[in-house]
């Protein structure tokens, strides 16, 4: 494949060299000229000098032939602008872009920009996987389908705890695909499971009902 | 000092013909063998190995003049067309290959923007050449 | 009309003051208090610090009932990413943003923005004296 990768900072540097070592082509953008000679001599001819924004600069390192554009500059507006003029005039099939501000995301997600990088909501997932008081683990997002899995915890409180699967006040829009007891073998739940506290219950859900399902299954 | 295996880096201008003149000289002296490269740069617009006819015709062209100038000299020369982004990474690499003993490029006085100039490849072949560099100036 | 502002450079607090005068209720927002000395005395706007790229700053600056926002920083990007928040996250009405990049300006353009650039129109505007 070939990568355009947008600022030689840290994260550009080790990504640029990431991707070389799986044998792709890869071209680094970078502003400043001496950030781009120190790239240059440690990782050869991969480094560019330019703006990632500009078109003239992205036409000569032939964007349009490019498979994947990936923005990784500190200013998440550059990485933003960079990915639009990626996407729009050169049509590059994929487009990341790296987050500084969690509350951009719904922003570069309207505009088109493929898959977007935050390392704040990286760690407070992370956070979120350690944290086993928290009874809703986001497992994985299927961001083009709008769904998202979670890992949800019957807590000793939970009214669910006890009761049949159908009678729970689940939303229509999610699915319980995976039950792992505590101590006997996970099973796929029917409606006339039986729920017990300590249960981690694997489903498919959307964001929006998210909440809706936390409280049905691990409410009190 | 032993010059056997010498690189002559052509770039195209009137400055080959003396650079190779002069290898031949220290070839013959020594027994030495002779690599002419030419570079063509592939711009990023394209894949490195994409076919350019017009740049590789030239390069021939060019590497052909170089081979005339070495029979003149009674020399035997390998010659060779490089494809790479930047000439001057391109040109150490070879140098490393062949385990070059010396290369000898020709310049020509340029001016960029009213100014003296030497260009961008001298000056890295000079900072990391692996053995001696000879430019020759006229 | 109820017009947001953001950055108080020159342009912005001359546009600031010009709109203000015509009776328009005016805020402008800058991440820098030190830019709002530019507005005149008699400014009867909001002046209003914060960085205009965070959203909760805008809903602050009472995006959610402009009728018109306008960019005005010296950075392109900075503009165009305001520009495209108050459209798309904040359904504002009409938005107008300065791309100084005439290249840009025109790729935006197509996208939606409505943007100028001061580049390619202080050059049109320079030759048409020259040949005048």
């Amino acid at each position: 494949m070939y990568i355009i990768v947008v600022g030689g900072g840290r994260l550009g540097y080790y990504l640029t060299k990431g991707l070389l070592a799986e044998g792709h082509e890869v071209l680094l953008l970078e502003k400043e000229s001496e950030v781009c000679e120190t790239i240059t001599e440690e990782l050869g001819s991969v480094c560019f000098r330019g703006d990632g924004c500009e078109t003239t600069t992205l036409n000569e390192v032939g964007t349009s032939r490019a498979d994947m554009f990936i923005a990784v500059t500190g200013d998440d507006e550059d990485n933003m602008v960079s990915c639009q003029v990626a996407k729009h005039k050169f049509n590059v099939p994929t487009t990341i872009a790296r987050l500084r501000n969690p509350d951009n995301e719904d922003l570069f997600k309207k505009l088109g920009i493929n898959i977007t990088i935050s390392a704040t909501n990286l760690i407070l997932e992370a956070i979120e996987r350690e944290v086993t008081t928290h009874p809703l683990t986001h497992i994985l997002t299927m961001q083009d389908k709008g769904w998202e899995m979670v890992d949800i915890r019957i807590l000793p409180e939970s009214t669910s705890a006890g009761k049949l699967v159908r009678e729970l006040a689940l939303p229509a829009e999610s699915k319980l695909t995976l039950v792992i007891p505590r101590e006997n073998k996970p099973y796929v739940p029917t409606a006339n499971s039986v729920l017990k506290e300590g249960d981690r219950v694997i489903a498919l859900t959307t964001p929006q009902t998210e909440e809706a399902l936390r409280a049905a299954l691990s409410g009190a | 000092m032993d010059f056997k295996r010498i690189l002559v880096p052509a770039g195209g201008g009137g400055a080959d013909e003396g650079a190779m003149e002069l290898a031949c000289r220290l070839a013959k002296k020594d027994k030495g063998q002779i690599w002419a490269v030419y570079v063509i740069t592939v711009k990023r617009a394209l894949p490195i190995d994409a076919e350019i006819e017009p740049e590789i015709a030239t390069a021939e062209k060019i590497l052909d003049h170089i081979e005339e100038i070495a029979e003149n000299q009674d020399c035997e020369i390998e010659t060779d067309v490089l494809q790479a982004r930047e000439a001057g990474p391109a040109i150490i690499d070879e140098a490393v290959e062949k385990q070059a003993d010396v290369i000898i490029m020709g310049v020509s006085q340029k001016k960029r923007f009213g100014q003296f100039s030497i260009g961008n490849i001298v000056p890295y072949i000079l900072k990391s050449a692996p053995c001696p560099v000879i430019l020759l100036q006229q | 009309m109820n017009i947001l502002i953001m950055g108080c450079g020159r342009v912005g607090a001359q546009l600031a003051s010009l709109l203000d005068a015509d009776g328009h209720k005016i805020t402008v927002l800058d991440n820098d208090s030190y830019s709002f000395r530019r507005l005149p005395s008699d400014f009867g706007g909001t002046a209003l610090l914060g960085n205009g790229l965070q959203q909760d700053v805008l809903q602050k600056a009472g995006i959610e009932s402009a009728e018109m926002f306008v960019a005005t920083t010296q950075g392109d990007n900075r503009n165009i990413m305001a520009c495209q928040v108050a459209k798309h996250i904040f359904n504002v009405p009409r938005v107008l943003c300065r791309i100084y990049d005439p290249l840009r300006q025109e790729l935006f353009e197509g996208l939606g923005i409505e943007a100028i650039s001061p580049t390619k129109i202080f050059a049109q505007l320079l030759r048409d004296k020259i040949i005048a």
